[in-house]
């Protein structure tokens, strides 16, 4: 990405929430996006993560110029490059844990028997397989998460955007889930995480710290 | 690529289709409440189409009695009934017009017209056996021809032969209202009757036929010949020329052409307006149409404002919905969702809380028309499939016009923001 901008109008003033951003993500990558609230990291995240399109500037996904492309193929992208990982989990809480896994999969036009197939595996690689149909009220945080991660996993996609993964999570729970992502980066994955715990950081191999919508360093560790 | 992309949309459109039926079950008295408009609406509706097919099917019925092959020569005309001064300077008809009718039909091959049989009636009749008495007895001497302008079999006996006919014999065909009001016990063929001091024999009995609009029975009649019934009753009676057809679905050339004929009969020169009238059984049913008409108009009104009301409401629990639902649609988006499969989601929501309220509208309608029918068997109502279609269509409509204004809301939100929202 280069010269990333993203402003916002707020009454009279523009916020530059990113200034001028060059970034690049290399496959395998994994990568902790940190800073202070206010720092532009949830703005970054959201262009990574095509749920928002940037002011100015380029964002090519696999070659592909983001900023320029509609709605719809917003949504494609999306569904086949990104899963997401959120802080607060977002399982639909009527549906199993297949049903939640699957999701993705109804978007992007999977037939039903290879949909359960592939969410069942996705729910064993997480080591949730004898969960399969337990509704997310039966299951405690750090199940709920690694049910979102399945979810996350099932269509392949390029870059697993995680945000705040281990937020409302307690601190063992988050060291499995962090081990989780370790395992899923060893096996070829591109993950990028937002976090504001220096801890959570130190599993990645590079950290980048955001300022005021610049970048205050990227360092490889 | 085409097909995958019907292939996605036909899984999306079954995962909406769950996703809501999970949402009404989550929200029952809700979505109760809400279709509670349609439900209304719809019960009206086809209440409506159900007393008009009732109307419509009594008539039939009815209309099927008088034959649909025969029209009427008469003094007076059947559609604009009530206006008795228009007709009652015109001059009777004559029971020899038959004759002279069937002559003219005879000598042309290609007439729309069969036969002509003339009858004389009045509903002022009695009859007695012994003690017993019948009053307001629908009395008619006609010729042997009639049971050919006529519907209904004998159950007994038979009809009166020509030479009967001709020499007025007296003898009488009954309905069974007649058999059985005065013959209760016993057997009527054979025995003679009292009509005015005159004694006839009951020569055949005709099979019940029910009643005629629900006023008038054919159950209820004395058939006689027509010169036995001049002696009983006079010549200055009402007097109807029945007239067979050919083709039913020539029935206006039918009517044109015996125009023509009593015109000629009557000697009536051309541009003065003819002294009788043709009736057909058509002209009953327009009598009935500012019935059905206001029926339609007040089912309408009634349907339109609760479906108005109710398409408002489910309006309103949609974009309830939307909001609550917001980081769901969010979540759905960062998913892969598109614009239209949040739509579609939200329309089908809608589209089948409506549906429901079409559903149970309809069984009220059924169970009501049910009881009806075994309460009051008279009264008209009939149900048709013609009616489940309408009014599952009108809910459907009903749906699509209320979900759309927040199901395009929904698709139009944006990911990141609906994410964040709390």
């Amino acid at each position: 990405m280069q010269s990333l901008c993203k402003f916002y109008e707020m009454g009279d003033q523009i916020v530059r929430a990113l200034d001028s951003i060059n970034l690049v993500f290399r496959l395998n990558d994994y990568t902790a996006i940190m800073g202070p609230s206010g720092s532009g990291k949830s703005t970054l995240m959201n262009i990574i993560g095509c749920l928002d399109t940037p002011t100015s500037g380029i964002y090519e996904l696999n070659g592909q110029n983001v900023a320029e492309v509609d709605d719809d193929e917003l949504a494609r992208i999306r569904n086949k490059e990104i899963g997401f990982v959120f802080q607060t989990f977002n399982l639909l809480p009527r549906l199993n844990c297949l049903r939640n896994v699957e999701l993705p999969l109804i978007y992007a036009g999977v037939e039903p028997e290879e949909r359960e197939q592939r969410a069942a595996e996705a729910l064993v690689k997480v080591g949730l397989g004898d969960r399969i149909t337990h509704k997310p009220s039966e299951l405690s945080g750090g199940q709920i998460q690694r049910v979102a991660i399945a979810r996350a996993l099932i269509n392949k996609p390029s870059i697993i955007l995680a945000d705040e993964p281990t937020g409302n999570l307690d601190t063992a729970t988050s060291h499995d889930i962090m081990d989780i992502f370790g395992a899923l980066s060893d096996a070829g994955n591109t993950i990028i995480l937002i976090t504001h715990e220096e801890d959570i950081a130190t599993y990645t191999r590079r950290v980048i710290r955001l300022r005021d919508g610049k970048i205050e360093s990227d360092t490889m560790q | 690529m085409m097909k995958q992309t019907f292939r996605q949309f036909r899984y999306e459109t079954t995962e909406s289709f769950k996703m809501a039926f999970f949402q009404i079950k989550a929200n029952k008295i809700r979505s109760f409440l809400t279709a509670l408009g349609v439900i209304i609406g719809i019960v009206a509706i086809t209440m409506m189409g159900t007393a008009i097919n009732g109307i419509d099917r009594g008539f039939d019925k009815s209309l099927a009695m008088l034959g649909y092959d025969v029209i009427y020569v008469q003094k007076s005309s059947w559609s604009t009934m009530g206006q008795w001064w228009r007709y009652r300077n015109r001059p009777d008809l004559k029971t020899e017009y038959a004759d002279q009718l069937n002559r003219i039909i005879a000598d042309n091959p290609r007439s729309e017209l069969s036969i002509a049989v003339p009858q004389m009636s009045t509903y002022q009749a009695s009859a007695k056996y012994r003690e017993r008495n019948l009053e307001q007895v629908f009395s008619l001497g006609t010729t042997n021809n009639y049971l050919q302008t006529a519907s209904g079999n004998l159950s007994a006996g038979r009809f009166f032969t020509p030479g009967e006919s001709a020499s007025s014999a007296m003898v009488c065909v009954i309905g069974d209202d007649i058999a059985v009001g005065l013959f209760p016990d016993e057997p009527a063929l054979g025995k003679s009757i009292q009509i005015k001091n005159h004694n006839f024999r009951i020569i055949g009995i005709f099979r019940k036929q029910g009643k005629f609009l629900g006023l008038f029975s054919f159950d209820n009649q004395i058939i006689m010949p027509l010169g036995a019934f001049e002696r009983v009753y006079g010549k200055n009676m009402f007097i109807t020329m029945r007239v067979k057809i050919k083709h039913q679905e020539h029935i206006e050339e039918a009517k044109e052409e015996l125009l023509g004929m009593m015109r000629r009969i009557r000697r009536i020169p051309p541009g003065r307006e003819e002294d009788f009238s043709i009736n057909e059984q058509k002209a009953f049913k327009s009598q009935l149409d500012p019935i059905k008409n206001g029926i339609a108009i007040a089912g309408i009104f009634i349907t339109g404002m609760s479906l108005f009301v109710g398409a408002i409401g489910i309006m309103n629990i949609t974009f309830v919905s939307v909001k609550e639902r917001t980081k769901e649609i969010g979540l759905r988006k960062a998913l892969g969702a598109r614009r239209q499969t949040i739509l579609l989601q939200f329309l089908i929501e809608s589209v089948m809380i409506c549906l429901i309220g079409g559903v149970i509208g309809l069984a009220i309608t059924l169970i009501t028309t049910f009881a009806i029918e075994i309460i009051v068997p008279d009264f008209p109502v009939q149900f048709s499939p013609d009616l489940v279609f309408a009014s599952l269509a009108v809910s459907v409509i009903t749906g699509i016009i209320s979900g759309l204004a927040p199901a395009v809301t929904a698709s139009k939100l944006d990911p990141a923001d609906s994410l964040r929202y709390e």
